[in-house]
């Protein structure tokens, strides 16, 4: 039976995930056999084997975007005369902005996966940010409907278009920002390690900042600080994108659950909002990647201990 | 904050695309921008030896322009001077053919009037010979007519 539209299930609609996991065998909680599911009633009995396959979906799919844009922007005009133009000229642009940033930032140290790692970074964030400016009620209500009419009779918990959840930015999904955060972590770990060697890896997170005779005091302290870096990362990024999406739903709100002059104020208030959150966008993007371009040069800097 | 395997699930797929991008997408697009980068280097590099090799014609020509202007103007000199020799051997010849024929000329005169006067003393001497043969009724052989002739031309 469908759910009854308020502002809080509406808040709740566009901020709760498509969550498909699997369900054990629970007697207690009265479950008999174990089965994976995207019931959204049982996504508290899924533990951490649960995915957020609507973030999944487009961060795959954007993904996906970025690779085929990049790669048929450049073999269209490849070794041609011809002034770069369109696309290939947006592509060129995003290599010399990127290249520019790891120059800055890396430095003359030679190592040929930063620059490509920083632009799918920038770019594969940009686009899922972007997914912002897209009508909050758009997509999943489109969504919804779909799954209800290819679905509605066979899968016992989609009752109606608003039951399936349909969450369309990615970056607004922790899972999202803190796995790639986390990607980042165990590159920078990898290089630590190869470029400094282990020995001086572990020089590094015990012998500063009191020496030798505080081994422990300055594990813990090291530990914080280089855990804190990719959780930083990753948390800045949600952080300012959930705000962001938040504030986009609470003036759709004022379109559809107010007076008529305050949803004309609404209507003002969401086009000032997206021209504000295209910088918000932007901005992030390039904060994530100069972050973790700045991370990997911390990563290949040597030291003497 | 529901935190569960999307976050793994995302750490692989970034890897994944990462990886893509490193290997078949990156590196295409910075040869592509390399070789074209190279293009117009070679091609502006063209253009300044072109520049170059034009520039150091405009000189040679200028040299060679120069070096004609005074091998014409030394051949004019010269030709001047040759023109005036030239004019002032043919005054000289001219002269010397003229004084050659002025001095021809007056020995012909000469020659003609020692001739003519020749002419006119033999013809003065046979008058005088026939008038005086008429006179005195006689003959004069040839050697008295030179013996007169030797007397009168001594008398004279």
């Amino acid at each position: 039976m469908a759910k009854e539209l308020t502002t809080e299930s509406y808040i709740d609609h566009h901020l709760t995930n498509l969550t498909c996991g699997h369900v054990g065998m629970n007697e207690e909680a009265g479950i008999y056999k174990s089965f994976w599911t995207c019931d959204p009633y049982m996504v508290d009995k899924m533990g951490f084997w649960a995915f957020h396959v609507d973030s999944l979906f487009w961060s795959v799919f954007l993904g996906g975007i970025f690779l085929f844009l990049f790669k048929r922007g450049m073999s269209k005009n490849k070794g041609s005369d011809v002034a770069p133009k369109g696309l290939q000229n947006f592509v060129e642009m995003c290599i010399e902005f990127v290249e520019d940033n790891v120059q800055s930032l890396f430095g003359s140290v030679k190592n040929t996966l930063i620059a490509p790692l920083a632009l799918t970074v920038f770019v594969w964030i940009l686009l899922m940010n972007l997914m912002d400016l897209v009508p909050v009620d758009f997509l999943p209500v489109l969504a919804g409907h779909i799954a209800y009419a290819v679905a509605g009779d066979s899968v016992s918990w989609i009752t109606g278009p608003e039951s399936f959840y349909f969450k369309v930015v990615p970056t607004t999904d922790p899972n999202i920002t803190l796995g790639m955060a986390f990607a980042v972590f165990v590159l920078t770990i990898y290089y630590s390690i190869t470029v400094k060697g282990p020995k001086a890896f572990i020089a590094e997170l015990t012998l500063h900042p009191f020496g030798k005779w505080l081994i422990p005091v300055n594990f813990v302290l090291e530990m914080v600080n280089f855990i804190a870096k990719p959780i930083s990362l990753g948390l800045r990024l949600f952080g300012n994108l959930y705000a962001g999406e938040m504030i986009f739903i609470l003036i759709a709100l004022m379109l559809f659950f107010s007076s008529v002059p305050i949803g004309v104020l609404g209507f003002g208030l969401h086009l000032v909002w997206a021209l504000f959150h295209i910088l918000i966008v932007a901005l992030q993007a390039f904060i994530f990647m100069a972050l973790t371009i700045a991370y990997l040069a911390m990563a290949h800097e040597t030291e003497e201990h | 904050m529901n935190i569960n395997a999307t976050l793994l699930a995302q750490a692989v797929v970034m890897i994944v695309f990462v990886a893509i991008c490193w290997k078949y997408v990156y590196p295409q697009i910075l040869a592509t921008m390399q070789e074209r980068e190279q293009r117009i280097s070679d091609g502006l590099e063209a253009a300044k030896k072109a520049d170059d090799s034009l520039e150091e014609a405009k000189l040679a020509f200028e040299k060679e322009l120069s070096q004609a202007k005074t091998e014409a103007a030394e051949i004019l000199e010269k030709a001047n001077a040759r023109a005036s020799q030239i004019v002032a051997d043919a005054t000289t010849k001219a002269n010397t053919e003229a004084e050659k024929i002025m001095a021809s000329a007056f020995a012909n005169i000469e020659n003609e009037t020692n001739k003519a006067k020749e002419d006119l003393r033999q013809q003065m001497s046979d008058i005088i010979i026939d008038t005086t043969q008429k006179i005195l009724g006689d003959e004069i052989s040839k050697e008295k007519h030179e013996a007169i002739l030797k007397k009168a031309a001594e008398e004279l």
